[in-house]
């Protein structure tokens, strides 16, 4: 016994230098699916209190600029209301006994600011000011002004970490816009304004400039949402699939403001989907 | 409370804070980042006991992983920098009794030998950061030049507050 506490005593650096290390590696592996990582994330409430008082300041640096993209959205968003109630009241007419769509109401919006982003890792993530008491949950959709921008992961009381895009773990269901060719979107690490959608059918028809947009295959994004521009092909050597090389819409290294997507029928499609799978 | 136990806990906590808050921000031509939090390991005296210093090393990682959504590679790469930040120390500095007890720095290793240590310590820590991140490109030569670039904006920076620090 004595010998053993001995020898401990004696080799102790290495029994903490071990430990230590092996704490890290199993956060560092198993960051995504664990449940301490919430503590060890910036939805936690040091990161929330720090980066909140932060933005405060920052936040006003970038005005100009989101002030301009708001200016360029509305005049955008004005002109489609005309557009569509001018339509709309073309259809009244014919439509006067149909009940309303319930899936009209289907997509919700939840405002929030972004209070720290990062673009410089392989897989990264951004923090916004709402939370779980605001109605948060992880695997929301999240967009900005110019399109997509990543998902809900982890939610704290009154912040929420997002994957960004930018993550190379993370791919996104994309088509080419007007047409049913999906593809799956990834980002590859390298330039934060430049991502690839791959999987694209080899007989797939597109030109360079081409809108890509969200699949809406999944409950996280409705159908249409802008992600970027086609910039052209990506030489492979494999003979099945095409890939794409899309230039971003949204400038992710100044990420102001953001939309979360709130899906009334996430629920419901969720467990349709779930009883298919015996897994 | 010893005056400059409170001394090294407000410059753990000022360093985590300037990394998180300005630093992560700052990426320049695209490849260099400043880890400007590990000057506290470079300041902590040369005779604290090692698992002191492991703890000290292992938090301090923790803490700018919390704050930049890495959980685990800076925790792990600091811990990893405390294990050596004696061998480094005595690769440029003798053993005698009078050097043990000083925190290193400009005013008491001189700058040649401070530029040689601090240099060192910056060097393992980008190259560990960066091949820990991005394990699995094959990338070679992208990662060594984001770490060659890290390094030399990690070291100036440590080196023009450590002086600044030496004036005063």
């Amino acid at each position: 016994m004595r010998n053993l506490l001995n020898f401990i005593i004696k080799y102790s650096t290495w029994f903490v230098f071990t430990f230590y290390v092996l704490i890290s590696c199993i956060l560092l592996v198993k960051s995504s699916d664990n449940h301490f990582s919430v503590y060890v994330s910036s939805a936690n409430a040091i990161g929330e209190a720090i980066y909140s008082t932060s933005s405060e300041v920052t936040d006003y640096f970038g005005l100009l600029a989101v002030n301009q993209r708001l200016q360029e959205s509305n005049a955008r968003l004005e002109s489609e209301v005309l557009n569509l109630r001018q339509q709309l009241s073309q259809y009244q007419v014919l439509a006067q006994d149909t009940l309303p769509d319930p899936r009209a109401k289907r997509f919700g919006f939840i405002g929030a600011s972004v209070i720290n982003n990062s673009t410089r890792h392989p897989r990264n993530h951004f923090t916004i000011d709402r939370g779980s008491s605001d109605g948060i949950k992880p695997g929301m959709g999240v967009v900005d002004q110019s399109g997509v921008v990543g998902i809900v992961d982890v939610t704290g009381k009154h912040t929420a970490r997002v994957i960004s895009l930018l993550n190379q773990n993370q791919h996104f269901s994309a088509k080419v816009k007007g047409t049913t060719f999906v593809g799956s979107l990834t980002w590859r690490g390298e330039d934060p304004s430049v991502a690839f959608l791959e999987e694209v059918p080899r007989h797939a028809k597109f030109n360079v400039g081409d809108t890509i947009v969200t699949s809406g295959f999944s409950t996280t994004f409705p159908e249409g949402i802008d992600i970027g521009t086609v910039m052209g092909k990506v030489k492979t050597t494999d003979d099945t699939f095409l890939v794409l090389k899309i230039h971003l819409a949204s400038n992710f290294k100044t990420l102001g403001t953001v939309r979360v997507i709130k899906d009334a029928l996430k629920q419901e499609l969720d467990s349709i989907k779930s009883i298919g799978t015996y897994e | 409370m010893n005056k400059s136990v409170i001394s090294y806990i407000f410059l753990f906590v000022i360093l985590v804070l300037l990394q998180a808050l300005l630093m992560n921000h700052i990426v320049l031509f695209n490849s260099a980042v400043c880890f400007i939090f590990i000057y506290f390991l470079v300041k902590l005296p040369v005779n604290l006991a090692p698992n002191l210093v492991l703890t000290l090393g292992f938090l301090l990682g923790l803490s700018v992983d919390m704050l930049s959504d890495t959980p685990g590679l800076n925790a792990l790469c600091c811990t990893v920098l405390a294990s050596l930040k004696r061998p480094v120390f005595f690769a440029y500095e003798q053993h005698d009794d009078q050097k043990r007890n000083m925190a290193p720095g400009i005013g008491t290793m001189g700058i040649l030998n401070f530029c040689k240590y601090a240099f060192s310590i910056s060097a393992i820590y980008c190259l560990l950061a960066f091949f820990v991140e991005f394990i699995e490109f094959t990338d070679i030569l992208g990662i060594l030049i984001k770490a060659g670039a890290s390094t030399l904006f990690t070291f100036l920076t440590m080196l023009a507050i450590d002086s600044l620090v030496y004036k005063n």
